[in-house]
């Protein structure tokens, strides 16, 4: 097998969930955490839309030749998945800045109790 | 008809938003009644004419987004829509109660009973990603420090967790080309070997256990369900029914990789080991929302060992567990958010007198504590009977013992803030109890009381299952549970109270990238452990 082949899509979309994965657990900032969960969800939607899909085919609609059709519920599917990680980041962010703003924090505490309020 | 109980609430939410302007109490109160109606239609129709599909745009069976309710869902629409009354007649007059908090509530019904009725893995995926929006915006509504970083904790490892759902459910979709739960169930026998589902099985039981919060990942819980600011109805809620979502889907996706994949045996054990890891944490607490917080994983751990038990009288009770701590514990939180109110603090050591000062959630308590530790004619003894019941070797009966023993010494010690003398200035003592929370703590506990003692029929309605448990051996039990109390007793008074190591135990705690590593380390486990022994 020719190392090209290797590099398909599920591939890099399995590496690309891996390499987010290893920013989430060694990365002490909150940023970087929310960049590390959008590396390991576009790992995901590269990985979803290249599943079932041979070079062939054709799009289900609006097509005159004829050939077999491309599957297109995984794409269906990631245009919910994209929707959804678009809002997750966002609100992600808000929560960060809101808590950097009121408390002037941008890591990850090592202890609760440390930085607590006094219950 | 299904369709009613999702996108019901989520209207309702809505509508009380946009139109009324004032008070969206009653409307919501209003619209938790209706609903409440439709669950017990829903559950009435289940037990008399069976299983009810709902497809959308009526599509074939297995291509449709189906909804189902059966058996089991419609008892959990039943618990959801009873426990929502519950909470929101509790906070009608809490000063939480706005109209963005109502709609957050109706919302996340919506959600809980979508991950109840569908059976389409992605929706389940979907439902899971806004509910876990809604639970963390509810977890920190009152914008305190403390309570926006547990909630951005819950956040993250919540999201993080359900994204190996998603790629599970790839790659399932890429071996099967289906999506729905019965269809995929009945298609895997025919795969040429089980190994093609092996690595979606880890990754999806990874999220599942992340929801159910057993060992080693329930270090997300304590944080999210105790955190101190936010309203008692949300730690209720969370503890109550949330995480029973989790339980849910185990039962369903265990029953969808039944064919090819079975291992009961490390649920069995990581069950064992999430109860007494439970129990040890909550003894070393002196914050009543962290002790009953730990005990929430203390007792999932319990109901884990019931369901992977693989006798029916052991799974039968541990849904039976799933309702009856639905109902303890959310009656245990909210008599707890009565008791911070009225004395101002959460600490265990500074309350005492309780029975004295508001006595209708004293009694409260004192039922919900009976409940949780199983004393005779409670709801909590029946199922824990009929989840020993279920097996016979020594280790499991020894464990199941051991984590009861550790139940009631905690439970001892949450006790103590019933009676002694208390020692509060006159003025502090002024605090009037808001009288309707009141009188609802109290019939949840009277509740408590009734499904226990007519276990047997609870059980029959529930979940049309006939068990004959008030029987010699179910008494002899009533006897172990006295001189559990007794040993529990010297237990607590000899090693608790001293403190010590149990102390430094209890407040170890594992830090965001920890959550993740242990995360990623559960699911190389699972993995190698299919791979290498099955």
């Amino acid at each position: 097998m020719k190392p090209l082949n290797l590099i398909t899509g599920e591939t890099v979309g399995i590496l690309l969930f891996f390499i987010g994965l290893y920013g989430l657990m060694t990365k002490k900032t909150i940023v970087k955490t929310i960049m590390s969960m959008s590396i390991m969800q576009a790992g995901i939607y590269l990985f979803y839309i290249t599943i079932n899909y041979s070079p062939d085919t054709v799009p289900p609609i609006g097509q005159s030749r004829e050939a077999a059709f491309a599957d297109p519920v995984p794409s269906a599917l990631m245009i919910t998945a994209i929707v959804i990680g678009i809002g997750v980041t966002a609100i992600g962010l808000t929560m960060f800045m809101h808590y950097k703003q009121q408390h002037g924090i941008t890591h990850w505490s090592r202890n609760r109790n440390q930085q607590g309020s006094e219950h | 008809m299904l369709y009613l109980l999702v996108i019901g609430p989520i209207l309702a939410g809505i509508l009380s938003i946009i139109f009324i302007k004032n008070d969206t109490r009653l409307f919501i109160i209003l619209s938790q009644v209706l609903l409440f109606i439709l669950s017990i239609a829903v559950f009435l129709e289940v037990r008399t004419r069976g299983i009810i599909y709902s497809y959308m745009s009526n599509l074939p069976d297995s291509i449709a987004i189906t909804l189902m309710a059966d058996n089991i869902s419609s008892m959990f629409i039943l618990l959801t829509s009873t426990i929502f009354l519950m909470m929101v007649i509790y906070s009608y007059k809490k000063d939480f109660f706005t109209s963005q908090f109502g709609f957050l509530l109706l919302v996340l019904q919506g959600l809980v009973s979508a991950l109840f009725l569908s059976t389409d893995l992605f929706n389940l995926f979907i439902m899971l990603e806004v509910s876990t929006v809604t639970v963390s915006i509810l977890i920190m509504i009152n914008k305190e420090k403390q309570a926006i970083y547990d909630g951005m904790i819950y956040f993250f490892v919540n999201v993080i967790g359900t994204s190996f759902l998603l790629f599970g459910i790839g790659m399932i979709y890429r071996t099967t080309g289906l999506l729905d739960m019965r269809a995929v169930q009945e298609v895997l026998p025919q795969l040429d070997s089980p190994a093609a589902v092996y690595l979606p099985f880890a990754l999806m039981m990874t999220t599942l256990s992340l929801k159910t919060a057993v060992v080693p990942l329930f270090s997300w819980l304590p944080k999210a369900h105790g955190t101190p600011s936010a309203p008692p109805v949300v730690s209720a809620l969370l503890s109550g029914l949330f995480i029973k979502t989790g339980v849910y889907m185990f039962i369903r996706f265990t029953a969808m990789f039944g064919p090819v994949i079975n291992i009961r045996e490390v649920f069995l054990v990581i069950g064992v080991i999430t109860s007494v890891f439970g129990f040890v944490m909550a003894l070393g607490q002196n914050d009543i929302k962290m002790i009953l917080a730990y005990s929430t994983v203390s007792q999932i751990g319990l109901i884990m060992i019931g369901l992977n038990m693989g006798s029916d009288i052991a799974f039968w009770g541990s849904l039976f567990h799933v309702f009856s701590h639905a109902i303890f514990k959310s009656t245990l939180f909210l008599a707890a958010g009565q008791v911070y109110e009225q004395y101002g603090t959460r600490d265990i050591r500074f309350i005492r007198g309780l029975f004295k000062t508001m006595p209708l959630t004293a009694i409260a308590i004192l039922l919900g504590i009976l409940g949780v530790t199983g004393a005779p004619l409670f709801n909590g003894s029946i199922s824990k009977y009929m989840i020993s019941y279920g097996s016979y070797r020594p280790t499991i009966q020894f464990a199941l013992n051991l984590i009861n023993l550790g139940t009631i010494t905690y439970f001892l010690k949450f006790g103590t803030i019933l009676l002694g003398k208390d020692s509060r200035t006159e003025e502090a003592k002024k605090v009037k109890p808001d009288l309707i929370s009141e009188i609802l703590v109290f019939v949840m506990g009277i509740f408590i009381f009734l499904t226990g003692i007519f276990g047997q029929f609870t059980i029959d309605v529930l979940f049309d299952f006939q068990v004959e448990i008030f029987s010699g051996e179910y008494f002899e039990k009533g006897l172990v549970y006295v001189l559990m109390i007794i040993a529990g007793l010297g237990f607590y008074n000899g090693v608790i109270k001293k403190g010590g190591f149990l102390d430094r135990v209890s407040h170890i705690e594992m830090t965001f990238n920890a959550i993740i590593t242990s995360m990623t380390g559960f699911f190389i486990f699972i993995t190698a452990y299919l791979y290498f022994f099955v």
